[in-house]
């Protein structure tokens, strides 16, 4: 517990750019994602378990990402997501806004 | 969106392999977590516990990702159906009363808004039906603003016109048809050549009337026929198409067969009635409709009828004088405007109905609703969402709305099949009301926003009341204040509306017991009314005279038989021809009264109960106003109501005076020989009538028979049709009724909306009462413990004013 309280929360909607940038990278199943969002960011981010399925669900009927069953390293299976054209286009929007709207509110916090 | 609908149709269609995966998928996750918690020293009931907490909720987090999936609105209405009907179940008396009382009002609003439908919603069956008008002659002059045609003006209208594609002009006929079985009585329209054509239909069978047969008056045999009547009498044989029929001893060829349809299609046959340059310009017979040309509006269509009328009344300065015209639109020929009034007070009184029926469903959930607070509340701390509990409530108020509908559209099946056989009378289009698509969707319309309504208040409590303060076990739940101020405030609206509708079936029942309490002026009692057609040979010679009196000779002679006469329109039921009259010395210009005149035997007054008042009856001596042929005019005699006596010879004994009738029409002069008493000849809502009564005769007979028998009226009708076959069996007795039927009959619309409203608010109270047993019931449930406690502890002991000092 005391971990989870250093640990800044998910704005809301940033959760999807997340798990678009992860599995950019490669198809990935759930588990891996959420530790791959947690060691990429260097624990600083806490991804809830729990939300990460929904929206891994709610980006599938997006039909920003697809899902299907493979098989692990460990011989087991699992579901995998992975980036649909419409979704890497949706990453690099999402991406562009993103820098844009830090960027923004970067400039009025060192200015104030 | 496809590929979103894809998805959507595979997590329908394939739900258990979608679930099925997403325990895989959840349990995957779970095992790794586990794995990776048990690598960093963790027992595996220690690491399995964290990753579980980790994960949240595993039943949540799988509800979430549905709807994320967003199949969930009809997955989780199939799961809220199958708890709703256990719920239900669970209760079946709450259920089942709350679907009797709702199905109840369903029915009633059913019943009500078919009838509606029927009458003021469904299209005419004309085409550009907002194109066509009916047209009416005015003397404004005389204070007559709606009037017959008569048949030299249509003429006229028709010729000089401009603004109308096509006008038609229509007059009832009556005939005895020979020569297919025994004699009958048929009746229809005699049209102009363009009837069908301004209404803008087709004949189903054969040919329209032609424009090259207008002429002639009734001289041009031929006939179409109404499509029931086609089918009843001829079974739908197409081969009738050229074949002659005999009517009144003429013959006719049969042209085609008319499509049905109300208003003016379902008559039995309609004769073609043609153009003839000697056209009478006094009598006002025709009803005349007509369709306006594309592109007139009323305004225009109204001047040129003006102008029209000013030409005509300058060419026929007497008998056209202050003529004008009146148009109105067809929407009035679904119903009359009473007729809407009284629908509209009907569909608002079971608009109340439904309403109660709400509430009271309303109620019933509510109550139950604080008594399972706990179970809600377990359910929500289980992990379901505060709109998926609310969900639940609505879905259990929708199912007892589709339970009611289903029940109540029965009954309202039922119910209007009962009201159809009465062939209860004034209701246009009646017969037409059926179940049809418009009709069920209202009724799916009203259920859908009955269980909306009624499940609103249930689904919405508990949304703000704490959990934990339900979770507490205590029977002294309090449910909350405001939620009993809501089931007061129902109850009381419920008491309060169908008190509403107790008050206004009260005023509409009064006043319907009032109406046949009203003075007719005639006696009903021990009268049988009948017509015996008489075909127009018997106008001829005497014959029909010779007859009437062998008639009523023969009649008299029946024991029991009191008096009998007849006239020339049947009372109340019957037509209505009038006249301007007005005393002969009245020589300045004002307003003659206009009467209704009737053809009377001498025996008429006595047999239906007419009081004299002065003078004298007709004797034999007393002939016909109407000249015979190649005779010179005869003395005429006349009697008059008292009214209209009061009217023409205001503090003045009318007796022996002398009228002018058919004022500026004929101006025949007639002597008042006597007065009689004042009736309601046009029904019991008109008021008394200005009637002037004309001797029978050899050239003016009268078809309606009254008897007055001091036994039972319907024993006397086979003797009447055996009399009257005996002295000619090619004559038919028709319309058989009893006097008392007869006002009956014409006040039908009247008692049908007292009864119906009567049994609206005998419900009411009755559904209102249902509420308040479901307030109470609940509310004693409530203080079972409260009750208990009080009869355990001793008496002394409760806080029982009065009670506890004995």
């Amino acid at each position: 517990m005391n971990m989870a309280d250093e640990r800044i929360e998910l704005p809301q909607g940033t959760l999807d750019l997340l798990i678009l940038k992860t599995i950019a990278l490669g198809p990935q199943h759930g588990w891996a994602i959420s530790e791959r969002v947690q060691q990429m960011s260097s624990d600083a981010l806490q991804v809830k378990q729990g939300s990460l399925y929904p929206a891994l669900h709610r980006l599938e009927r997006h039909g920003w990402i697809k899902a299907r069953w493979s098989v692990t390293e460990n011989n087991r299976k699992a579901k995998y997501y992975e980036l649909t054209g419409s979704g890497r286009k949706q990453l690099e929007n999402q991406t562009d806004s993103w820098r844009r709207l830090t960027a923004a509110v970067g400039r009025i916090l060192d200015t104030a | 969106m496809i590929s979103d609908l894809l998805f959507r149709l595979r997590a329908i269609f394939r739900r258990h392999s979608v679930e099925e995966e997403l325990d895989n998928e959840l349990r995957f996750h779970l095992n790794h977590e586990i794995e990776k918690l048990m690598r960093s020293g963790l027992s595996r009931e220690e690491a399995s516990r964290r990753a579980r907490l980790a994960l949240g909720g595993l039943d949540q987090v799988k509800e979430e990702c549905r709807d994320a999936r967003g199949v969930s609105i009809l997955e989780t209405a199939m799961q809220d159906i199958r708890h709703g009907m256990r719920g239900l179940w669970r209760n079946p008396g709450l259920a089942i009363l709350a679907t009797l009382t709702l199905s109840l009002g369903m029915a009633a609003s059913t019943v009500v808004f078919s009838i509606f439908q029927a009458t003021l919603l469904r299209p005419m069956p004309f085409r550009d039906a907002d194109r066509l008008v009916e047209i009416w002659e005015t003397r404004l002059d005389r204070g007559i603003d709606q009037a017959s045609f008569t048949e030299a003006n249509f003429w006229d209208l028709r010729a000089q016109n401009h603004s109308f594609e096509e006008v038609a002009a229509i007059h009832s006929f009556e005939a005895n048809m020979t020569g297919a079985g025994p004699a009958e009585k048929v009746s229809g329209s005699a049209v102009t050549a363009g009837f069908f054509r301004t209404l803008g239909v087709s004949p189903i069978l054969g040919r329209d009337f032609l424009y090259e047969e207008d002429r002639g008056g009734m001289d041009n045999r031929v006939v179409i026929l109404g499509a029931r009547f086609w089918r009843n009498k001829f079974n739908g044989n197409p081969e009738i198409i050229g074949k002659t029929l005999r009517l009144n001893d003429q013959v006719y060829t049969v042209v085609g067969v008319a499509p049905a349809g109300e208003p003016w299609l379902n008559e039995q046959m309609f004769m073609l009635f043609g153009y003839r340059p000697d056209a009478d310009r006094g009598s006002w017979e025709f009803g005349v409709i007509g369709r306006l040309a594309t592109g007139v509006s009323d305004d225009t269509a109204r001047a040129d009828l003006q102008q029209v009328a000013g030409a005509i009344s300058q060419s026929f300065p007497n008998e056209a004088k202050g003529l004008g015209f009146r148009m109105g639109s067809s929407s009035q020929w679904g119903a009359s405007n009473d007729t809407r009034r009284a629908l509209w007070v009907l569909l608002g009184a079971v608009t109340f109905l439904l309403l109660i029926g709400c509430m009271n469903v309303a109620n019933l959930l509510l109550a139950r609703g604080t008594a399972r607070q706990r179970e809600i509340a377990v359910r929500s701390v289980l992990g379901a969402s505060r709109a998926r509990l609310a969900r639940f409530v609505m879905m259990e108020a929708l199912l007892l709305s589709g339970f009611g509908v289903a029940l109540g559209l029965a009954l309202a099946y039922g119910a209007l099949r009962v009201m159809q056989s009465l062939e209860i009378s004034g209701i246009p289009r009646l017969a037409d009301a059926s179940l049809n698509l418009w009709v069920l969707g209202f009724a799916a319309g009203t259920a859908a926003l009955t269980g909306l309504l009624s499940g609103l208040a249930p689904a919405l409590q508990g949304w703000g009341s704490g959990v934990a303060a339900a979770l507490r076990e205590s029977d002294r739940q309090k449910g909350s204040r405001g939620q009993g101020r809501l089931r007061a405030a129902m109850v009381t609206g419920e008491v309060a509306l169908s008190f509403l509708l107790l008050v206004g079936a009260g005023l509409l029942i009064r006043s319907f017991g009032q109406l046949m309490k009203v003075n007719h002026g005639f006696q009903t009692e021990n009268r049988l009314v009948f017509s015996v057609n008489m075909p127009e040979a018997y106008w001829k010679d005497g014959v029909g005279k010779q007859f009437m009196d062998r008639f009523f000779e023969r009649l008299s002679a029946v024991p029991g038989v009191i008096a009998v006469g007849a006239v020339g329109n049947r009372p109340v039921e019957g037509g209505n021809p009038g006249m301007g009259i007005d005393s002969n010395s009245q020589t300045a210009d004002r307003q003659s009264p206009w009467a209704g005149w009737r053809v009377v035997t001498p025996g008429y007054f006595r047999a239906v109960g007419l009081p004299v008042l002065r003078g004298r009856v007709f004797d034999e001596n007393d002939k016909p106003v109407w000249a015979e042929q190649g005779q010179p005019a005869p003395a005429r005699r006349v009697m008059i109501s008292d009214r209209l006596a009061k009217r023409i010879f205001p503090n003045e004994d009318p007796v022996g005076k002398h009228v002018n009738l058919w004022k500026r029409q004929g101006d025949w002069d007639a002597e008042v020989i006597g007065v009689v008493g004042d009736s309601r000849e046009r029904g019991l809502t008109s008021d008394p009538t200005l009637t002037v009564y004309l001797p029978y005769g050899r050239n003016a007979l009268a078809t309606e028979f009254v008897a007055h028998t001091s036994g039972n009226v319907h024993d006397l009708a086979p003797v009447v049709r055996s009399i009257v076959a005996d002295l000619d069996p090619n004559l038919p007795v028709t319309d058989i009724r009893s006097f008392q039927e007869v006002v009956t009959r014409s006040v039908a619309p009247q008692r049908f909306n007292a009864i119906l409203l009567g049994v609206f608010s005998g419900l009411a109270p009755l559904l209102a009462t249902t509420g308040i047993y479901g307030v109470l019931s609940y509310s004693m449930s409530r203080r079972t413990s409260e009750i208990g406690l009080r009869m355990a502890v001793p008496i002394e002991y409760s806080i029982q004013p009065g009670r506890g000092g004995n």
